[in-house]
């Protein structure tokens, strides 16, 4: 059946995304993600000789400081924070610079439904724009439970704040390799199989978490399609827009 | 297996890589040597992909991943703190003296960590006669010490650390670089001689990012010093860690030319050229 959303969108249909990566002069690396009306700043200094209390020398330490738009920061803050740094640490390669600190700084300018996701895919492209090395790139996704009990994408405030349940799901990107895909089957499962993160909240049953991660497997693989495309268009610094369409 | 072509590597070089891409199988490849340069790491059987970038390959065997170093037309304020730089065996580096110990010098390169300079790695050096530098306050200490301080620090400045005395300016060659260890830099060339590494008295440095660097070092005289070198007088030296120092006999060529070379980033060679005629006309 389909489904009237707020703005016109089908289920599976994501917002227009945006990715400029190189924004600020002073910081090793930027990126700004938008989807739709969500916008996120983020930045990247580092490696950086020191590390933080309590961690581990011989692996290279992930720090991150969420600003948000506006307020003092608080108890969801922090839990961003550590979100994001369990996800990023999970895609950095640790033990190439050991003893040294990376520091993430992911400043929201405006949320409108799925903020999270948003941030991810900042903190990721700009990581990669300062060259910090990555094991894969991490490609993040809001999946949402509408009223009929189907699955809705990447929902904006509105919808989030009407729905039962949702979950915040982060892939890995899809890889481009030399190997014939046989060969990867035999050994060990495919890396794009695999998640990263996911976070929910509210209540939902476990056929309807199965089909958000079905659902946001199969737009995973666009996401990383724009991703790669945004990394192409660096020289002018352009952002490249797109609007993506999956019928279920 | 043997109908694996051998120019299949071929289908990555020159194309834009993203980490986690397998851009050569080793397993197809038996009885051959590889060399692999930075942005790419051996996993096993396969050669991933660290660093966004396009892959390049120089006969007969070096693979490795060029990031484009291109940031955009606004010039000049781009160039100030590009990416990190990673010491490398052999570079020639501008480094800053932070801190003197018993052996070592600790010099700043603006890599990941602080590297050493021993003591006695000048030509003609024996504990009788350590140079003396002047060491530059290193305020990077104080970022760890505690959160809400270091975050301040870093949203009001913007750069990780800054000098208030001013550090004395070396030119060094990176002898060991590591991971995990510092890197040891020295003053003298493979042979023991002086060869114009050491102290930079006077001039100007400027931070620059490291792929102007390389520019300015490419073989075949770079534009834009070839341009200015007709007119004026100067000399230079180019780090490979992003850092450059200009000296010359009146403040207005040292100006001139450190200008120049902060514009000359995103140009071609001809455009750098016509910059130079510009900015000489405007001058004399």
């Amino acid at each position: 059946m389909e489904v009237d959303r707020a703005d016109g969108r089908t289920r599976n249909q994501l917002r227009s995304l945006a990715c400029t990566r190189g924004t600020l002069n002073r910081a090793h690396g930027s990126a700004t993600w938008s989807q739709g009306e969500t916008k996120v700043f983020a930045a990247v200094f580092g490696p950086k000789a020191g590390m933080k209390k309590n961690e581990n020398p011989e692996k290279a330490c992930i720090e991150v400081i969420w600003k948000p738009k506006t307020g003092q920061i608080g108890k969801p803050e922090k839990e961003y924070e550590m979100i994001l740094k369990t996800t990023l640490q999970s895609i950095c390669l640790l033990t190439v610079n050991p003893n040294t600190t990376t520091s993430i700084i992911v400043q929201v300018v405006n949320d409108d439904g799925a903020l999270l996701p948003c941030a991810i895919n900042a903190a990721c492209a700009a990581l990669v724009d300062a060259g910090i090395p990555l094991k894969h790139l991490a490609v993040a996704i809001c999946c949402c439970l509408a009223d009929g009990g189907y699955v809705i994408l990447d929902p904006c405030k509105l919808e989030e704040q009407r729905t039962k349940a949702f979950a915040y799901l982060v892939f890995p990107n899809s890889l481009a390799s030399v190997r014939r895909k046989g060969l990867l089957q035999v050994e060990v499962e495919p890396v794009e199989h695999g998640i990263i993160t996911s976070v929910t909240r509210g209540v939902m049953p476990v056929e309807d978490y199965l089909r958000c991660l079905e659902r946001g497997r199969a737009v995973s693989a666009k996401l990383s399609e724009f991703l790669r495309r945004s990394m192409q268009l660096q020289a002018p610094s352009e952002s490249p827009t797109a609007v993506f369409e999956t019928h279920s | 297996m043997e109908a694996k072509p051998l120019d299949s590597p071929t289908s990555f070089v020159n194309q834009l890589v993203v980490p986690g891409d397998v851009v050569l199988d080793l397993s197809t490849m038996a009885n051959q040597t590889i060399k692999l340069g930075g942005g790419l790491r051996q996993d096993c059987d396969s050669i991933t992909v660290m660093k966004a970038g396009k892959l390049r390959f120089a006969k007969p065997n070096k693979y490795w991943v060029e990031s484009s170093q291109k940031r955009g037309p606004s010039a000049p304020f781009n160039t100030f703190l590009k990416a990190q730089y990673i010491p490398c065996v052999g570079d020639t580096v501008l480094g800053i003296v932070v801190d003197t110990r018993a052996d070592n010098f600790l010099v700043d390169i603006k890599g990941p960590v602080l590297a050493f300079l021993p003591v006695l790695s000048f030509e003609g050096g024996t504990r009788r006669n350590i140079p003396k530098f002047e060491v530059g306050v290193f305020c990077g200490i104080l970022v760890f010490e505690g959160l809400e301080l270091s975050a301040l620090f870093r949203q009001t400045l913007g750069m990780f650390y800054f000098y208030r005395i001013v550090g004395t300016l070396l030119y060094v060659r990176v002898v060991k670089a590591n991971t995990g260890i510092n890197p040891e830099l020295s003053c003298t060339d493979a042979s023991g001689k002086a060869a114009e590494f050491g102290l930079l008295k006077d001039g100007y440095m400027f931070e620059s990012s490291t792929g102007l660097s390389r520019m300015l070092l490419s073989s075949p005289a770079c534009p834009v010093l070839e341009a200015l070198g007709k007119k004026l007088s100067f000399e230079t030296a180019v780090g490979l860690n992003g850092r450059v120092w200009v000296n010359a006999a009146s403040p207005s060529t040292v100006v001139l030319v450190s200008n120049a070379i902060m514009n000359s980033e995103s140009l071609s060679a001809v455009q750098q050229k016509i910059m130079v005629d510009r900015l000489l006309q405007r001058v004399q």
